[in-house]
């Protein structure tokens, strides 16, 4: 294929397409982006699978990635994920769940390395070594022709703010919120670039969130600690964030069974039995109202004729799971909830950069789309925002693949991705130390020149 | 079907091994995943109230606790994919091969940092790392740029250094933006602040402020308030009910 700049000459090695790749540790969101089209990407060109291998004891057998889609029966499933803490560290799983999404013929993009760039995006404050290892796979193991890594929010930034005005990217202000299965990070970005010292984490993502509802509902119902497939989909049906501390105090209220002596009625609004689903009849469960009379009937005690049901009650699990992100010191996590995380992430920007951050502030990533989540975070930020100073927060559209999306249209301007690539051959001759220092440092450098 | 159990109800009541508890907002449990609070606590006026301190064994419980909510793979499945690889070089073969954990990567990391700064080990590594990190900012700023960092206009920067605040220095981070009015920042701030590096992974997290919100305490077994603390391992429950429910599951569970 002949690159698309060839007027200058055939020394370019820049390929016509490029993988943007996504690589979460829940989910890969994926796409081949062409860089002579002139059509803009849209969500539409992104392909979204589980970044896992699972084994079925049941079925005996092993699913990769996106061979999940057509999995019915989640009992059991044991799942092994080559992202830990947002970063990839098992190379082995990572690598055959690529060579199925994006080489194999049969089940993936079929793109082929020695044809294609790579736009892989990573978590911010990765271990230097864990950088190399993906150098070194990236370009001795799978080959690809040209690669840059970068920290994935930043490329946000070139989201036209509005549909037309594309000249003026990257935005020069942009404060990203990434609530994702990892963690929750918050990127102050300044014309696509990280500000690194201002850069916050905090500990809580879907994956802790997950496991402590596994955890309480094992706890107060069912030994459910083998069904964390099963309890991830409960928490995205049920989970609410509440409106305020107050609003959360009056929810509790309404949920407690009471004493002995003074036993209260549960507060039907928030109160659900979710019926579980048994993996023969249906393979994902639904919630419903709160039955206490269904609720008590266990297993056993139901008639053996006709459908048996479970049932998994649920109260103040509703939204005493998300409340984390908020207050992670209410399971002894000793870190700052959301709000306070941006604050301090403010704080260590100039006076200047922290207005115009607070105007931008996007929220990406899928905690965010917890009902109440938003509205949580916007009430308690402007409690915390002098009144001189404008706040301006929003969800991306799909916050899932917001990032990706972004990745991709930074991708899909020639110019700009030809400006980041490096190429095999730069790297068999200078090797992945350089590299390193090449991606670290290119960062600081190339905004101001675009 | 999911694998499931009907979980034994709690045992008989017993003798009432359990203590009311004011809620106090001093929050002991600090104490027990940042070691580096303790000089703080000390310093509180009247220190912490007696009946709210945490026993080793209760710190570690709740430290053990978490750790198992934010594991990432279960050490005990090794799920194999059906195709191993076939390394294609020295490099990808050690790689594949790796069977080190996030933990033991940010363990050496960790590692490393400490070697660094050649100094005893700091109290609060996340500042200390921050701190390193701005003085690695001031010797970018002065140091003649390597022939790579030459063509970039990170020397150029004149002698004033913007002072990166950090986060952990002011309890009240709102302080320090509420006042001043907003000016432009100038080309050379932005650029200084642009070339410093990423944090170490331990440094980025936000640290809990001891002005932050008060401690909630909340019943280990039902959810609702912790009225009432459990003699033997510290945790709190509602009532009398959900003691003997914690008794026969959870209590020392984490131990
Ligand atoms: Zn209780
Ligand atoms: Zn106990």
């Amino acid at each position: 294929m002949a690159p698309r700049g060839s007027k200058k000459g055939s020394s370019d090695p820049t390929q016509n397409q490029t993988l943007v790749l996504d690589n979460g540790a829940y989910t890969l969101k994926a796409g081949l982006i062409s860089s002579s089209s002139q059509i803009l990407p849209t969500y539409e060109d992104c392909r979204v699978a589980p970044n896992c291998i699972a084994r079925s004891s049941r079925e005996k057998r092993v699913y990769i990635a996106s061979e999940l889609e057509k999995c019915n029966d989640f009992g059991e499933m044991a799942f092994r994920r080559p992202v830990e803490k947002g970063f990839i560290v098992h190379w082995e799983a990572e690598e055959a769940i690529w060579e199925h999404e994006f080489l194999n013929a049969k089940t993936g993009l079929r793109c082929d390395p020695k044809e294609t760039n790579l736009l892989l995006t990573e978590k911010p404050n990765c271990p230097a070594v864990l950088q190399k290892n993906c150098d070194e796979m990236v370009f001795e193991q799978f080959g690809f022709s040209n690669y840059y890594r970068c920290i994935g929010p930043t490329l946000n930034a070139y989201h036209p703010p509005t549909p037309s005005s594309l000249s003026s990217l990257p935005q020069e202000c942009l404060l990203i919120i990434d609530t994702s299965y990892s963690d929750t990070t918050i990127l102050p970005v300044y014309s696509g670039q990280i500000l690194h010292s201002a850069v916050r984490r905090l500990s809580i993502g879907g994956k802790l969130l997950t496991n402590y509802l596994k955890e309480l509902s094992s706890l107060r119902h069912y030994n459910m600690m083998e069904e964390t497939h099963l309890l991830n989909e409960i928490k995205e049906a049920v989970s609410f964030v509440a409106h305020s501390t107050q609003a959360f105090s009056k929810d509790l209220d309404r949920t407690w069974k009471g004493r002995i002596g003074d036993k209260r009625e549960l507060d039907p609004s928030i109160v659900v039995d979710y019926v579980l689903p048994d993996y023969e009849h249906t393979s994902r469960g639904y919630a419903r109202p709160h039955d206490p009379v269904k609720a008590m009937m266990r297993r056993g005690l139901q008639p053996m004729q006709g459908p048996r049901e479970d049932i998994l009650p649920l109260g103040n699990e509703r939204f005493a799971v998300p409340e984390l992100l908020f207050n992670p010191t209410d399971i002894g996590i000793q870190e700052a909830g959301l709000p306070e995380c941006v604050m301090q992430s403010l704080s260590a920007l100039p006076e200047a950069l922290k207005a115009s951050m607070l105007r931008n502030i996007m929220v990406v990533g899928g905690n965010s789309l917890i009902p109440g989540f938003m509205e949580r975070l916007e009430s308690e930020l402007r409690a915390v925002t002098p009144s001189e100073y404008t706040l301006n927060i929003t969800r991306a559209d799909d916050p899932i693949k917001h990032t990706w999306l972004g990745a991709a249209r930074f991708a899909s301007n020639p110019d700009m991705l030809k400006s980041v690539l490096v190429s095999k051959a730069e790297y068999d001759e200078k090797g992945s130390t350089w590299l390193g220092k090449r991606f670290a440092t290119r960062a600081a450098n190339d905004p101001l020149e675009l | 079907m999911p694998l499931i159990e009907v979980l034994p109800n709690s045992g008989a009541v017993r003798a009432p091994g359990y203590a009311y508890v004011a809620d106090t907002g001093y929050d002991p449990s600090k104490v027990a995943i940042n070691p580096k609070d303790r000089k703080r606590v000390s310093h509180r006026p009247g220190g912490p109230p007696s009946g709210n301190e945490l026993s080793a064994r209760q710190q570690t419980a709740i430290a053990r606790r978490i750790a198992e909510l934010q594991r990432d793979n279960d050490p005990k499945q090794i799920i194999n994919p059906p195709v191993k690889p076939i390394p294609k070089t020295s490099a990808t073969k050690k790689i594949l091969l790796s069977n080190k954990t996030i933990k033991n990567w940010l363990d050496d990391e960790e590692a490393m940092l400490q070697l660094q700064q050649q100094a005893p080990p700091p109290r609060d590594p996340a500042r200390a790392a921050r701190a390193l990190v701005n003085r690695r900012l001031s010797t970018l700023a002065s140091v003649p740029g390597t022939p790579f960092e030459a063509n970039s206009p990170v020397p150029s920067i004149p002698a004033a250094i913007p002072r990166i605040e950090d986060a952990t220095m002011s309890d009240d981070p709102l302080l320090s933006i509420s006042k001043s009015v907003p000016r432009e920042p100038d080309r050379a701030e932005i650029e200084a602040l642009l070339a410093v590096p990423p944090l170490p992974y331990s440094a980025s997290f936000a640290t809990s402020s001891a002005g932050g919100t008060p401690q909630r305490f909340f019943c280990d077994n039902c959810g609702y308030w912790g009225r009432i603390r459990c003699l033997k391992c510290g945790t709190r429950v509602c009532g009398l009910e959900c003691k003997d429910a914690h008794e026969g599951t959870r209590c020392l569970k984490w131990a």
